[in-house]
């Protein structure tokens, strides 16, 4: 690629200025062109999996219930923010935040699966595409006979990838599931959070990771199944993730050390079971006192991590703390339990009269790791963010300026890309329906009025 | 410790599908046998694996993302190779309050590795291999020369400076894929910021600050146990990956450059925090255990621990107030009775969402999580306990489906490890074995991939090179 070769001279961050440049995305090649994905999927697990496929290119087309669409488009926090409008047939109504960050750059249609004339037409889409993600009760759609032992017999080469909570067998699948049950009962959720002497309880994950985290992980999958179909195989496969399964593998030393020695691992709060010191601490003071808002007008909070000798003998100087310097010389000294619960309110006490930007700047004066808390004001804020395109300004197609989340990672030859957030329920019924299935203005019409699309 | 009498894994035996299916038709259970049939693990060994043909060098040390990264490719058959520093990655020095009790030990060297190095070292090679010397740094423009991928994690523009960076093994490999990753980025403001563990970037995103009860509930700003941020990182790096490896088979014949960093990862998931901002300044508010976009949809407190109980929309809501009105009819008349609480919109104002779980609590403070859940379960209602890991390690489900299993390493022992889920049909992800003393397979790989003779080996173990 020519405008990404060496230049005399050129440094290293300049060269990865120019070759990981947000703003020239649009003028390179998309990594999955050519791929059609079908997401017949609702909330977030299975929406996002197919959206980081749109984000790389693939033509995804995202199919909901006619009119008022998936679930998610009707949350939206406090029940305040709306995207105007839903659909052309429910111009009054809004879709919810909820939805936005799960499905960008797709094409929009809308099906009722429970109609024949609606199978069939899925039908003729799936014989088109690459890769089918759904993430209804297992078996719904072998029933509807759109499941994948049909689909594979029309198109041998569909990546066929189901999503959902606790997989299709076994004596929990019946069960439904949504993130926070996943977080629950996969382990992660029980972890989290202050221990209980400390007057804490488990604590959920803000996002919905489950759901969000699972759907990178269905589309790793998928992207390793096109690649075994194009370069070997030439066929398709069926895929089954089960987020409870996906959040009990992430559980890090947790298994092994119940397996050998029956320990259960517990809550540990903001520190670390590992490494001391590294964890988050309060700054006593607020940067927004004068803010109405009580996410700002809060103290601040901090990381700060310096766990190697050296590092925590001169953060005590810093503080400057001589005895716990001594006391606590020694890393394997530093990482006991008890030991932990004196240092750090150590730091606490000493960063009291201070925010924590004050904080910071000391801390990296000195050299030691550390990253403020921030909000999500202070992120979206952050030109290092900005500059990354992590968090970027889009100017919807529909819904007009929007901050919005740029892809999770950076590609210097086909970059992932932001097109536009979403769009309304059905909005390319029309597009979809007369380029894959041959239906004319006046059959699209007539499905319309009988709510079939 | 060491003497305490563990019970074996599983302590209560695993369910036989006549069991859990017992009582149902052949039509109702005809379709889960069938996905048994072509998704069960002990099949595992007789299907090919995705990845067979691409070979992967980890070269990041000290860090998480890396690891996690590689532990994808290697799940689903990619060859990975370890390059660790002589002496081994520091990770493998990590355990839980220093505890070296809880480490597991090599039978032959006697070797020590941390449990959580041990949990991602799964289906990979380990090599040393000290890249701070021009020799290492030789070995490892021999081995780029031939391998699909490497991921690194050094300093931002250490390996450049080096010359073994991107923009020099690309002329030396036009087809290799080059991964780095990292907490904040090697490019931009922040990128000489130091930090090579999470939480770093889990307080850089706005996570750390949206997580945990409000301040009004006692609470403060929370992490994630885990090292969360570099496990999603480490997806979207191997996402990242793939994609770049499809479009080099398929259409270009060459690699790219490929970037992925924890903070941004989070970033990407953390929903519709930045619309939210844009759209009135609203900054995401922890809310704790429940939703600030879903009611009724959250963890309380029950009888025996903390409850799961979900129901968006109307049809589950009034199941869930029905199963409630059998031991508490004043509590489900007070709900129903509640115009305030008759729409679903309505539900999702701060106060409502007050009033819904203080109500819900009043029925599950009597009962258990097993209580709660069957019969939350019987209107079918999404419901559970959130489960410590004994008991994650003993659900029936998981066992079953076999979410949870034990290995036995030949260096190690027994250990029990959560399973990939990567579960197929055709080319299934699996797990081939767990962990390898440092620098064991050096003799298998310097041998097959850079013909080193006994002479070679003893010159560059003296050099410290590897």
């Amino acid at each position: 690629m020519a405008t990404t070769a060496t230049k005399n001279g050129q440094s290293f961050e300049e060269f990865c200025q120019e070759t990981f440049n947000p703003k020239k995305e649009f003028t390179k090649p998309e990594a999955l062109k050519g791929y059609r994905v079908l997401s017949c999927t609702q909330y977030i697990l299975g929406p996002s999996c197919a959206s980081y496929l749109a984000e790389l290119g693939a033509e995804v087309i995202k199919i909901e219930a006619p009119r008022r669409g998936e679930a998610m488009r009707h949350t939206t926090p406090f029940n305040e923010p709306f995207l105007y409008p839903l659909s052309r047939w429910v111009p009054e109504r809004g879709t919810g935040l909820g939805f936005v960050g799960a499905n960008p750059n797709e094409y929009f249609m809308s099906l009722d699966f429970h109609r024949p004339e609606a199978q069939a037409i899925l039908k003729k889409l799936a014989a088109k595409s690459d890769v089918f993600v759904e993430n209804y009760r297992p078996g719904t759609f072998d029933r509807w006979g759109i499941g994948y032992r049909q689909l594979k017999e029309i198109n041998p080469r569909l990546v066929y990838c189901w999503l959902g909570g606790f997989g299709g067998w076994g004596p929990g699948r019946v069960r439904a599931s949504y993130d926070i049950l996943g977080q629950s009962q996969g382990g992660n959720f029980g972890m989290t959070g202050k221990q209980e002497i400390f007057g804490g309880a488990p604590a959920k994950h803000t996002i919905w990771l489950a759901d969000y985290w699972g759907g990178m992980m269905g589309a790793t999958q998928i992207l390793a199944a096109l690649y075994y179909r194009d370069k070997i195989s030439g066929e398709g496969t069926f895929t089954e993730y089960s987020q409870v399964h996906g959040v009990t593998r992430q559980l890090e030393y947790a298994l092994p050390l119940y397996g050998r020695h029956g320990i259960t691992r517990e809550r540990w709060g903001n520190w670390d079971t590992q490494l001391c010191v590294h964890g988050i601490i309060m700054c006593g003071k607020s940067s927004y006192p004068k803010s109405e808002n009580p996410q700002e007008a809060e103290e601040g909070y901090i990381m700060v991590s310096a766990y190697s000798d050296q590092d925590f003998a001169r953060l005590c100087h810093t503080v400057g703390d001589s005895s716990l310097a001594t006391k606590y010389a020694k890393a394997d000294v530093r990482i006991k339990a008890q030991s932990q619960m004196e240092i750090y309110p150590a730091l606490e006490k000493w960063a009291a009269d201070k925010t924590k930007e004050q904080v910071a700047q000391i801390l990296d004066a000195a050299n030691i790791i550390n990253q403020p808390v921030w909000n999500s004001k202070e992120v979206a804020n952050q030109p290092h963010f900005q500059q990354r395109g992590a968090v970027r300004w889009l100017d919807d197609p529909t819904y007009g300026d929007l901050l919005h989340q740029g892809p999770a990672y950076h590609l210097s030859h086909t970059p992932a890309r932001l097109k536009w957030a979403l769009k309304p329920v059905g909005a390319d019924n029309e597009y979809i329906l007369g380029k894959l299935a041959g239906l004319s203005a006046e059959e699209i019409k007539r499905l319309e009025e009988q709510e079939c699309i | 410790m060491a003497d305490t009498k563990v019970l074996p894994w599983p302590a209560v035996p695993i369910l036989k599908p006549e069991e859990v299916y017992a009582g149902l038709s052949d039509q109702a259970k005809e379709y889960p046998l069938f996905l048994e049939s072509i998704c069960r693990q002990e099949h595992n060994f007789e299907k090919p694996e995705a990845l067979s043909r691409v070979r992967v060098l980890d070269c990041t040390t000290s860090m998480m993302i890396g690891h996690w990264c590689s532990s994808q490719l290697s799940e689903l058959g990619a060859e990975v190779i370890q390059v660790e520093p002589p002496g081994g990655d520091p990770l493998r020095k990590l355990t839980p309050f220093g505890r070296k009790e809880y480490m597991f030990k090599d039978k032959e060297s006697g070797e020590e590795c941390g449990a959580q190095f041990l949990h991602e070292m799964r289906n990979k090679f380990s090599v040393t291999m000290n890249l701070e010397t021009e020799q290492g740094r030789e070995l490892l423009k021999q081995l780029a020369v031939q391998v699909d991928v490497i991921i690194e994690n050094s300093p931002p523009g250490q390996w450049d400076s080096w010359g073994i960076g991107y923009r020099q093994l690309r002329e030396l490999n036009p087809r290799l894929i080059y991964c780095w990753v990292g907490q904040r980025g090697q490019w931009g403001p922040l990128k000489d910021k130091p930090g090579m563990l999470d939480p770093v970037a889990q307080s850089a995103c706005g996570f750390v600050h949206g997580t945990g009860d409000p301040k009004e509930f006692g609470g403060q700003p929370t992490r994630s146990a885990l090292w969360m941020a570099d496990h999603v990182g480490g997806s979207a790096a191997a996402m990242g990956i793939l994609a770049a490896l499809l479009y080099r088979e398929n259409v270009s014949g060459e690699g790219q450059f490929v970037e992925a960093t924890s903070a941004e990862a989070i970033i990407r998931i953390l929903d519709y925090s930045w619309a939210w901002y844009s759209m009135d300044g609203s900054i995401r508010p922890r809310f704790g255990n429940w939703d600030l976009a879903i009611n009724i949809y959250a963890v309380n407190p029950c009888k025996d621990g903390y409850m799961m109980v979900g129901g968006g929309h109307d049809r589950l809501w009034y199941r869930i107030w029905r199963t409630v009105g059998d031991a508490n009819p004043e509590v489900e008349e007070d709900i129903l009775g509640d115009p305030h609480l008759r729409e679903v919109a309505d539900r999702l104002a701060y106060n409502q969402q007050v009033k819904t779980y203080t109500m819900l609590c009043e029925w599950l403070k009597d009962n258990s999580r097993s209580e709660a859940e069957a019969k939350l379960g019987k209107q079918q209602v999404a419901s559970g306990g959130v489960l410590y890991v004994n008991e994650v390690a003993e659900y029936p489900h998981f066992k079953y489906r076999g979410h949870v299993a034990e290995t036995d390493s030949p260096h190690y022992g027994k250990i029990l490890y959560g399973t990939t889920p990567y579960q197929q049909h055709k080319t299934p992800g699996r797990l081939k074995w767990l962990g390898r003393p440092t620098g064991y397979d050096n003799q298998d790989i310097y041998r097959r991939l850079l013909g080193f003779t006994r002479d070679d080996f003893a010159r560059l173990q003296q050099a410290k090179v590897i």
